[in-house]
């Protein structure tokens, strides 16, 4: 049914809906309530590690799509109460320390992952996860995964824009430009911060635990900084205060490169195990600074919100 | 609980010390702001003004002493042990000095960034930013015209303009205590006027107004009561023509020939 269709292509695709997603929910963060996060690999990775462990290692009495549902949803919690544990450290840190912050709990995540070999298997990685349906060739699931992927990643999208359209989005961005006007304004600035970190990290931990199904493998070389990198890479060049800005910079990025070079470029097949993965991260980091230094806001340009505002009410 | 005598909030300090590098910068042993309508708080530059209105809203933790808050209703609240952003809860409410405004955000927005409510900026309530719009329109539109804000969609631009939106925001959030720092500074002379005639009936309203201003016609036309501050003491408190007839406050602040 689907010959048409590269297997390599699907799991290009469901790499580039991952950092979509990741980088709508970095907006968020960093776009606007200006909190860092160096260590999105750290929350999306945890959600994927939960997630498989619970459902390998843990003999549920019921099958899919419970056991499924269930292991999301835990993967999703754990992943949100790290997000708020971490935003509770790093509140009253500047930029800095928040970077710092965020990249430490990433890379205990990641030696967790590594060392704790009986629970996820280490470096050699653990398997046994599943699709929760079986419609038969696991291109045919992969390709359904994706579908429902998109609609993840579209809700997403959906919300992010929402945000901006209200009372919340507007506490974000007061707290990211002036946290001391907004204090005296009567606004809990660390309890925003708090609730935002929750429910965004809770975000990537579900999208780390899609990414578990897609791949029904755990292994501790998905979760390093590249995941961190190719989000805020993406978002920054499409533009960090914008809604379709991580949507953009990462079709320009990710897109680029894991879908358009990789499948239709008329270039020798051994570039694509050595050049090309060097040449995209090398390309990556250099669009970031071309961008930073001759528009720093990003392709999509800085928040418009006098004419979003008009759009929503009419106060004139 | 005993309410207040004139049926007002008003601020206690008592026994408050400030100091930086060493240099005591506030040193107030026993003062209520709050007990007149309007209060002015005068004194030369560095007499700690400014920094002991900071203190009050607890932006400056103080070194000594105690703030509290005795609300119209007879309640006691020790302000000095509330972090910042629970001033306002308690009807604390300053205007800051040095000029101050979201950068992102229009008149608009900071307005009803103002009003809305923990309700309101839940992750999760869909409708919150039509009603808050709906619940606080007429408030905001009789501010908007009041103080002639033209495109109430634009981020504010000049210094006056964001100063008076300081203020603006400030009146929104309905205060019992109104700390204003230099809230004329910077604005043309009508919309100066427009303050004042804000502030004047707020007193007369039921709000403690304490007016930290350099603009002396504003102090004398507007304040009921003065507090006269020096290097960081009290050095007199009384109404207007006594502080102005002063031989003290002459010498240090007015100068000779001050009519």
């Amino acid at each position: 049914m689907l010959d048409w269709l590269d297997a390599f292509l699907i799991s290009g695709f469901f790499g580039v809906l991952q950092i979509i997603g990741l980088g709508l929910l970095v907006h968020l963060q960093m776009g606007l309530s200006r909190v860092a996060n160096f260590g999105v690999a750290g929350f999306w990775g945890l959600g994927l590690y939960v997630f498989g462990v619970l459902y390998i290692k843990v003999d549920w009495p019921f099958g899919d799509p419970f056991q499924f549902l269930i292991c999301a949803f835990l993967a999703t919690v754990a992943s949100g109460l790290a997000g708020l544990l971490v935003a509770w450290l790093i509140a009253d840190l500047d930029v800095d320390g928040a970077l710092v912050g965020t990249l430490g709990f990433a890379t205990v995540v990641l030696i967790l992952a590594t060392t704790q070999t009986e629970l996820t298997g280490g470096a050699t990685g653990l398997g046994g996860m599943r699709f929760p349906y079986d419609l038969g060739p696991a291109k045919t699931n992969e390709f359904v995964w994706v579908l429902i992927t998109t609609v993840l990643v579209g809700a997403i999208l959906l919300y992010v824009r929402w945000v901006h359209r209200s009372p919340y989005g507007r506490l974000l961005i007061a707290v990211g430009t002036n946290e001391p006007l907004a204090r005296s304004l009567g606004k809990s600035t660390t309890r925003a911060k708090l609730t935002l970190f929750a429910t965004t990290s809770a975000l990537m931990g579900l999208l780390g635990a899609m990414q578990g199904v897609m791949f029904r493998f755990l292994n501790p070389a998905t979760i390093t900084i590249n995941i961190t990198l190719a989000a805020l890479a993406g978002l920054i060049l499409g533009g960090i205060t914008r809604v379709w800005g991580a949507v953009v910079g990462v079709l320009f990025t990710v897109g680029l490169f894991d879908i358009v070079i990789q499948f239709y470029a008329p270039l020798p097949q051994e570039w694509f195990t050595q050049a090309i993965p060097v040449a995209r991260e090398a390309v990556f980091g250099a669009a970031l600074v071309l961008v930073l230094l001759f528009r720093p806001k990003g392709l999509l340009g800085e928040m418009k919100r006098p004419q979003l505002m008009r759009r929503i009410h009419d106060f004139n | 609980m005993t309410s207040t005598e004139h049926g007002r909030s008003e601020i206690r300090i008592r026994g408050a010390k400030k100091s930086f590098s060493g240099r005591v910068v506030v040193d107030v042993d026993d003062l209520v702001l709050g007990d007149a309508a309007v209060e002015g708080l005068l004194g030369p530059n560095g007499a700690g003004k400014t920094t002991l209105m900071r203190m009050i809203m607890h932006s400056i933790p103080l070194d000594e002493g105690t703030v509290t808050l005795h609300k119209a209703d007879g309640s006691t609240i020790t302000l000095s042990e509330l972090p910042a952003h629970q001033m306002m809860s308690h009807g604390v409410v300053k205007s800051t000095q040095v000029i101050s405004d979201f950068d992102q955000l229009t008149i608009l927005d900071s307005m009803l960034l103002a009003v809305a409510g923990s309700r309101h900026e839940s992750p999760l309530r869909w409708s919150a930013e039509k009603e808050l719009a709906a619940e606080y329109e007429d408030e905001i539109r009789h501010y908007l015209d009041y103080f002639g804000f033209t495109d109430p969609n634009a981020i504010a631009g000049s210094a006056g303009e964001k100063k008076l939106l300081d203020i603006v925001r400030c009146l929104l959030l309905k205060p019992e205590v109104l700390l204003l720092d230099e809230p004329t500074a910077g604005l043309p002379e009508d919309v100066t006027q427009n303050v004042m005639s804000v502030i004047r009936d707020l007193g007369e309203q039921g709000t403690s107004v304490v007016i930290v201003e350099h603009d002396l016609d504003v102090i004398w036309q507007l304040c009921d009561e003065v507090t006269f501050m020096a290097e960081g003491r009290v050095l007199m408190k009384s109404d207007p023509e006594t502080i102005r007839g002063d031989s003290t406050v002459v010498e240090k602040y007015l100068g000779a020939g001050h009519g």
